[in-house]
């Protein structure tokens, strides 16, 4: 009865709405035809004849002919539609393209006649709430759920299947969704007791505890870390040419303890993009910020440091708009958006926000955060101790930064007006005898010591600086003594106020003529110690030298400029740095939110923007990338652009519903949304493409199936060692370097080689891995992985040869095979049969087919009599010594080798189903 | 249990159905004449859900199947010669007799103006051309003392003498060279050119790189990289030393027979897993190990030199074992002829900027141009003898040129002679594959400083080396984060003169 009266009203509603005529919908009907047929010559980038259809003020202003060619509410007189159908071809538009078909012709005209409203594309909005589509039953009110509905994500998915006459499959057997949810929460498989223990487990709650003990497992982190750091373009080398190493694996540490304790995404962005500037930050803040380090820094010799500098802000800029808001930003470097609401201007408005930072491509990749011992800490305390007393808190805060940064300084590439000496290599300032070097417009006020980092073979040295010209008056007459290796001194300048150009005059009669007199790498102007204590005021001056001095372990990270090194932005006429335009301030672009009340114009107030829940794009992209993780695929494709070029997503009301959830009701925690998904119904179907289904979405946009697609390039690694057990679960720490074969790494210059790891370190997950940019690992090439040269929001899946020849031939997959086949043959008992299923049952976690046991079982046995015929081939195939088994051990365990290699090349091992 | 080409089949014509839906028929294939690349390529990329207008083509498990570009191209294979390091073009084919006369002057401030360079400093010299010059072929072309051999194939080459690039330094030049970006992240243009036309010969990689002179380019293995496109058309590397492709030598103790087994019964399995999940990636996955079965053998087969005849060794100057431009020369000649569509070939060394002998113009640069002279003059002369001139295009080129100015590296006199890096000018030759004989195209002022006349730009090069395949480079896209790219990006003209 309830049910014919909802029908009945459902009935009347089609019949109303069909009743009057449509209305058009700008973002649904109508930008798609401007983008598809227009926008190419009256866009972002070409405005022929003055008009352009990207935003509605240039759209409806007058075009080069005097006229708007949108008349609002009057198709019929708008020159707009008159040139859509003119029969001169001169005239009728799309110019030189076939015409525009009727009813494409039939929107724009009611779109104008309706008056022409003008709409944000979905993207660029984000709706206040979202209703669940809980469709009315009775059994609902008892709480009992349709089948395969566990919670809210099903009622949408659920919605979309009907409307394709598609219904969900059935839950995956216990083996396969347990094997599924271990891969993609915590990248390797359930061992066969984990299995046993949760088919058994009869509880409701079953999969659900299963679920919290993973997110709650450190192996968590390791997972889903190596998503964020193709994002991150995190890498072990600098890149380029020289592509020498990087330390900076620290942050790839932060990423995984980031993870594993669930820090709220909102706090996980500001940290990363802006750490630096929250108030005292701490190490790990410091260390977050090297998210944006990993840009590339180019060593080679003859390089314009300022030109990679700025190569690196731009990265920066674009991988920010890229990996939280799935946006191109690059386009609009060159000119506003073809496509998107983006103007030019817009975009170095953004850039300001990261021009104002003290890296600038130096090859000693500063700044960077110092590890201090426990030890050295303590003596850095006493400093900060003993200048809280006798100074004030600008000397602390001072002294705590440099101390720990070498901050701030001026590199040796900013010195000019070089007479008799260069800038060697283009990187460090070398000056021969009473030659000179300026330094432009230094901030002296205050200023009474200098610090530089330099290096000489030669005693009896002399720097002199002399205000304002060369011959000016002298400021300080430094000793420059013999180094081993890079020193830095420190020497008292003459009080001076203002800003002034310093200039160095060196000197060393010992040293020929055509030889610099010394090497410098950089220098520091810093305030004096305050006066206190004499004696005690020289022991810390010392202790404060010796710190600078040591060289610990560090890690590259972001700090901004101070005021007087302050850098101004420019537009960049057509992209170009060396053609600059008007100067801009720091403003994020208009169609997105507003800027925050009362941010500061800088990376904070930009990390604010990007995490303020009016930001429409930020929880949609993180949404729509962790589901894309869990299922293969976005709900919005592709991954990397959410705006008016993305494909109409099916799922959008879902989308929507789980990114507003996921700010206000799981606070942003990333652990809450992926339990929400890997609880649904959704996910936990069983994922084969049965034939009606298969037909009817063999994409699975509708999701009437579970997920099913290859493992990633690091989890092929890591299962293999893990089913075999050799997986090492050590942590964190220096990158490690697994076999590889001779050879790979041939690069230019740089003396550094692969040095296979020792003892578990060849086993550790892929990780830890080294990568090195210009050569990666090259089974991980094979299978898709990134080298992190640049950002990258989605890894394509392909299936190639090459990737047969790794799993099939690469040592450490034939290591595996051989410790998994060791454990077959122990498990057997004699029975091959068993062995085998023994061997499935591992890898597989389930039953073997008896058709596949029966295929392995016959590979086994002709290895076997071959290996009987040739115990030495045998030998050589375990890597085992002939003279100390017998040979029937001996080839069998060669057999069973071969047949652990055969599993790990399985489609169903390299397969998440 | 049916046969694996049943299978295969009878998936393809469930795809065929299907195939509307298939979002990488759009994605992947629009704009190189609507020939699917198969369910290998299902996640490339991503969008588009409807409007395909593909037609599906039944061996469409190979990523590699041979396609049609836009129009039939006179080039089928290219193989490209990279002096990475950049070859000085005044001591090669760039003859500037005025430059003598200003030998040892100061170079004038008129020429520095503006001018940035990677090393020289303040007011470097005029070096006057190391090398003797003639005219050679019916042609005349310019060619030094140090290219005997070379100088005798002019007629069948034709040469750009003025072509540009705005990068200084070498890895970002590399890349702009071969991915048309000085930024990394684009594909190499032999990825461009394995995607738009397949290969020949699906038991050998598409995309070959062959490096000699002890190191890998500058740019690392970027110059060969796919970028944004499926990894299957990024280059392979094979080695004169170690296993030609990594991971092709079967671990000891195993033999092609037991191999045999091993690839059977995993793809007998697999066949058992596909009766059950339908999954079209796991007939893919078959068809991938049966294909990884035969590059075993193919790929050694063909790296190997040994069996060559004793002309071919004397022609080239090959050493069978030795890692060298002549054997990858020779090489080269092997894998166009097995229908491989692009082979790179990168020889490192030829940065001479005096700093020391072995990278001074007039010692170490010597001794390179013997190095190639001979093998390259072979190259083209073995394709031409074996009818494969015409159809396949040979490119030489470095990453950019060499100054006229002498070096004077941190503002002082160097023990050895040299030149900087020069982006205003270089000369890059082209034979074969559509190119017309005995061309030279554009001229430099007269000290090679600029070029005055049919300047080409390295997006001109790319345009044209596309044309010849048969490719309009405007047209010829590849969708990436919601915008079409290209490998020209938007530049990019046809140097007609030469085809």
């Amino acid at each position: 009865m309830v049910l014919a009266l909802l029908a009945l009203i459902i009935a009347c509603f089609t019949i109303f709405t069909f009743g009057k005529e449509e209305t058009v919908d700008f973002s649904a009907d109508v930008k798609p035809i401007l983008n598809k047929h227009c926008i190419a010559c009256h866009g972002g980038v070409k405005k022929n004849g003055g008009l352009s259809f990207l935003f509605e003020n240039e759209a409806f202003a007058k075009a080069e002919s005097g006229k708007p060619a949108i008349i609002r509410g009057d198709a019929e007189h708008s020159e707009f539609m008159k040139r859509l159908v003119s029969d001169d071809p001169e005239l009728r538009m799309p110019y030189n393209a076939p015409k525009l078909n009727d009813d494409e012709i039939d929107i724009l005209k009611k779109w104008i006649d309706q008056g022409a409203k003008w709409g944000k594309h979905w993207a660029y909005t984000l709706p206040d709430d979202v209703e669940v589509p809980k469709p009315f039953s009775l059994a609902g009110l008892f709480g009992i759920k349709p089948k395969g509905v566990n919670n809210n994500i099903d009622y949408f998915v659920q919605a979309k299947l009907k409307s394709k006459d598609l219904s969900f499959s059935d839950e995956a057997d216990k083996s396969t969704l347990l094997r599924r949810l271990y891969l993609d929460l915590i990248g390797i498989p359930p061992t066969l007791d984990e299995i046993s223990a949760f088919i058994e487990d009869d509880s409701d709650d079953a999969y659900s505890r299963r679920v919290d003990s993973l997110l709650a497992s450190s192996k968590y982190g390791e997972k889903w870390a190596s998503w964020w750091l193709d994002m991150a373009r995190y890498a072990d080398t600098k890149g380029y040419e020289k592509d020498g190493s990087r330390s900076i694996w620290s942050y790839r540490d932060w990423v995984i303890k980031a993870l594993n304790k669930d820090m709220p995404y909102d706090e996980f962005t500001v940290e990363q993009l802006a750490g630096d500037l929250l108030p005292q930050p701490t190490k790990d803040q410091f260390i977050a910020t090297a998210f944006h380090r990993n840009t590339m820094n180019n060593d080679e010799g003859g390089t314009d440091s300022e030109e990679f500098r700025m190569a690196a802000v731009l990265d920066r800029l674009n991988t920010s708009y890229q990996v939280w808001l799935s946006t191109t930003f690059e386009c609009v470097q060159c000119h506003s958006h073809t496509y998107d609401p983006f103007k030019f201007e817009e975009y170095y408005k953004s850039l300001a926000f990261f021009n104002n930072t003290r890296d600038e491509d130096t090859q000693g990749d500063h700044p960077k955060l110092r590890f201090y011992t426990a030890q050295d800490e303590k003596r850095v305390d006493s400093i900060k101790h003993w200048l809280a007393v006798n100074g004030d808190g600008n000397a602390v805060k001072s002294a705590d930064l440099f101390l720990h940064t070498l901050e701030p300084k001026i590199h040796a590439h900013y010195s000019d007006q070089i007479v008799n000496g260069a800038l060697y290599d283009t990187k460090w300032l070398g000056v021969r005898s009473s030659g000179s070097a300026r330094l432009k417009a230094i901030a002296l006020d205050g200023k009474r010591q200098l610090f530089m980092n330099f290096w000489t073979d030669a005693v009896g040295g002399k720097m002199e600086v002399h205000l304002n010209k060369p011959n000016g008056p002298l400021l300080a007459n430094i000793d420059l003594p013999k180094t081993s290796g890079r020193q830095v001194i420190q020497a008292a300048i003459a009080p001076t106020s203002g800003v002034h150009d310093l200039f160095l005059v060196f000197k060393n009669p010992a040293v020929a003529a055509g030889q610099p007199i010394c090497m410098i790498e950089w220098f520091a102007f810093r305030e004096d110690f305050p006066i206190g204590k004499p004696v005690e005021n020289l022991n810390l001056q010392r202790t404060f030298l010796q710190l600078v001095n040591l060289q610990p372990e560090s890690v590259p990270i972001m700090i901004e400029n101070p005021k007087d090194m302050h850098r101004k932005t420019n537009v960049f006429i057509r992209g170009n740095r060396l053609s600059l335009g008007a100067e801009v301030q720091p403003m994020v672009p208009e169609s997105l939110n507003e800027f925050p009340k009362g941010a500061p114009r800088n990376r904070m107030g930009f990390a604010q923007w990007i995490v303020s829940k009016e930001n429409p794009l930020t929880a949609r992209t993180l949404v729509n990338r962790v589901w894309a993780q869990l299922f293969g695929r976005g709900l919005v494709e592709p991954l990397g652009d959410m705006g008016t070029q993305s494909i109409p997503p099916i799922h959008r009301e879902l989308l929507d519903y789980m990114a507003l959830d996921l700010m206000n009701g799981k606070k942003w925690s990333m652990k809450k949304l992926v339990r929400e998904i890997v609880l649904s119904g959704t996910y936990k179907q069983a994922s084969t493409l049965n034939g009606d289904k298969a037909e009817k979405d063999p994409q699975n946009y509708y999701l009437a199936r579970g997920p099913r697609f290859r493992l990633s390039a690091e989890q092929i690694r890591d299962q293999a060692l893990a089913v075999s057990g050799l997986l090492s679960n050590k942590m964190y720490g220096p990158s490690v370097m697994p076999y590889q074969p001779d050879g790979v790494w041939m690069t230019v210059y740089s003396g550094e080689s692969w040095v296979k790891s020792e003892g578990e370190d060849q086993y550790r997950r892929g990780i830890y891995t080294f990568l090195k940019r210009t050569s990666p690992y090259p089974s991980f090439v094979s299978f898709d992985a990134s080298s992190r040269e640049v950002c990258l929001v989605d890894r394509i899946r392909t299936n190639t040869p090459l990737q047969a020849l790794a799993t099939l031939n690469d040592p450490v997959y034939l290591e595996a095979a051989k410790h998994l086949g060791n454990i077959m043959l122990q498990e057997g008992k004699g029975n091959t049969k068993k062995s085998i299923s023994a061997g499935y049952r591992r890898a597989m976690l389930k039953e073997a087919d008896p058709r596949k046991i029966a295929d392995l079982e016959a590979l086994y046995k002709k290895a076997l009599l071959e290996f009987n015929k040739a115990p030495a081939s045998a030998a050589k195939y375990l890597g085992s010594d002939l003279a100390k088994e017998n040979t029937k051990t001996i080839s069998s365990k060669a057999a069973y080798m071969l047949v652990a290699n055969a599993l790990l090349n399985l489609d169903e091992f390299l397969t998440k189903s | 249990m049916k046969d694996l080409n049943k299978l295969i089949e009878e998936a393809q014509q469930s795809e065929l159905k299907a195939v509307t839906r298939r979002h990488f028929l759009k994605d992947c294939v629009a704009g190189i004449g609507g020939i699917a690349l198969g369910s290998l390529l299902a996640s490339c990329g991503g969008w588009g859900t409807s409007g395909s207008k593909g037609n599906l083509d039944l061996n469409a498990l190979n990523p590699l199947i041979p396609k049609s570009p836009h129009f039939p191209g006179k080039a089928k294979s290219v193989i490209y010669l990279h002096m990475a390091g950049a070859p000085s073009q005044l001591e090669l084919f760039d003859y500037k007799p005025a430059l003598q006369k200003l030998h040892n002057q100061p170079c004038p401030q008129s020429l520095l103006a503006g001018k940035k360079f990677a090393f020289i400093r303040g007011v470097p010299k005029m070096l006057g051309p190391q090398a003797t010059f003639k005219q050679y072929g019916e042609s005349g072309a310019w060619v030094s003392d140090h290219l005997p051999h070379f100088s005798q194939v002019v007629d069948d080459v034709s040469f750009l003498k003025a072509v540009h690039t705005d990068q200084f330094n070498h890895g970002p030049a590399q890349l702009f060279m071969h991915t048309g970006s000085a930024r990394l992240g684009r594909p190499s243009i032999g990825s461009w050119v394995t995607y738009g036309l397949g290969s020949e010969n699906s038991n050998l990689p598409g995309f070959v790189v062959l490096t000699s002179g002890g190191k890998t380019p500058d740019a690392g293995k970027s110059v060969w990289g796919s970028g944004f496109l499926p990894s299957v058309y990024q280059g392979v590397q094979c080695r004169s030393k170690g296993d030609p492709v990594l991971y092709i030598a079967d671990p000891e103790g195993m033999d092609r027979d037991m191999k045999r087994n091993l690839i059977d019964a995993i793809n007998n399995v697999n066949k058992t897993e596909y009766d059950t999940f339908k999954d079209p990636e796991t007939l893919s996955r078959i068809a991938q190990y049966e294909m990884a079965y035969k590059m075993q053998v193919a790929v050694p087969e063909v790296m190997n030199i040994n069996n060559e005849p004793a002309y071919i060794h004397e022609l080239y100057g090959t050493e069978p074992g030795k890692e060298s431009f002549a054997n990858n020369c020779l090489l080269a000649r092997k894998l166009v002829e097995q229908g491989v569509r692009f082979v790179q070939l990168f020889d490192w060394g030829w940065d001479s900027h005096g700093t020391n002998a072995a990278d001074s113009i007039d010692l170490g640069f010597r001794n390179k141009c013997r190095e190639i002279d001979r093998p390259m003059t072979a190259l083209i002369l073995d394709l031409k003898q074996r009818g494969l001139l015409e159809d396949t295009l040979v490119v030489w080129g470095g990453e950019f040129g060499r100054t006229p100015m002498q070096e004077n590296r941190d503002n002082s006199d160097m023990p050895f002679l040299g030149r900087d890096h020069h982006t205003d000018a270089y000369t890059i030759w082209m034979a074969g594959g559509g190119i017309r004989n005995g061309i030279s195209y554009g001229q430099t002022d007269d000290i090679g400083f600029a070029g005055v006349e049919g300047r080409a730009s390295v997006h001109d090069v790319h345009a044209t080396m596309l044309h010849l395949l048969g490719f309009d480079h405007e047209k010829f896209t590849y969708d990436f984060q919601g915008r079409p790219f290209r490998l020209t990006d938007v530049e990019g003209e046809l140097i007609q003169a030469i085809i």
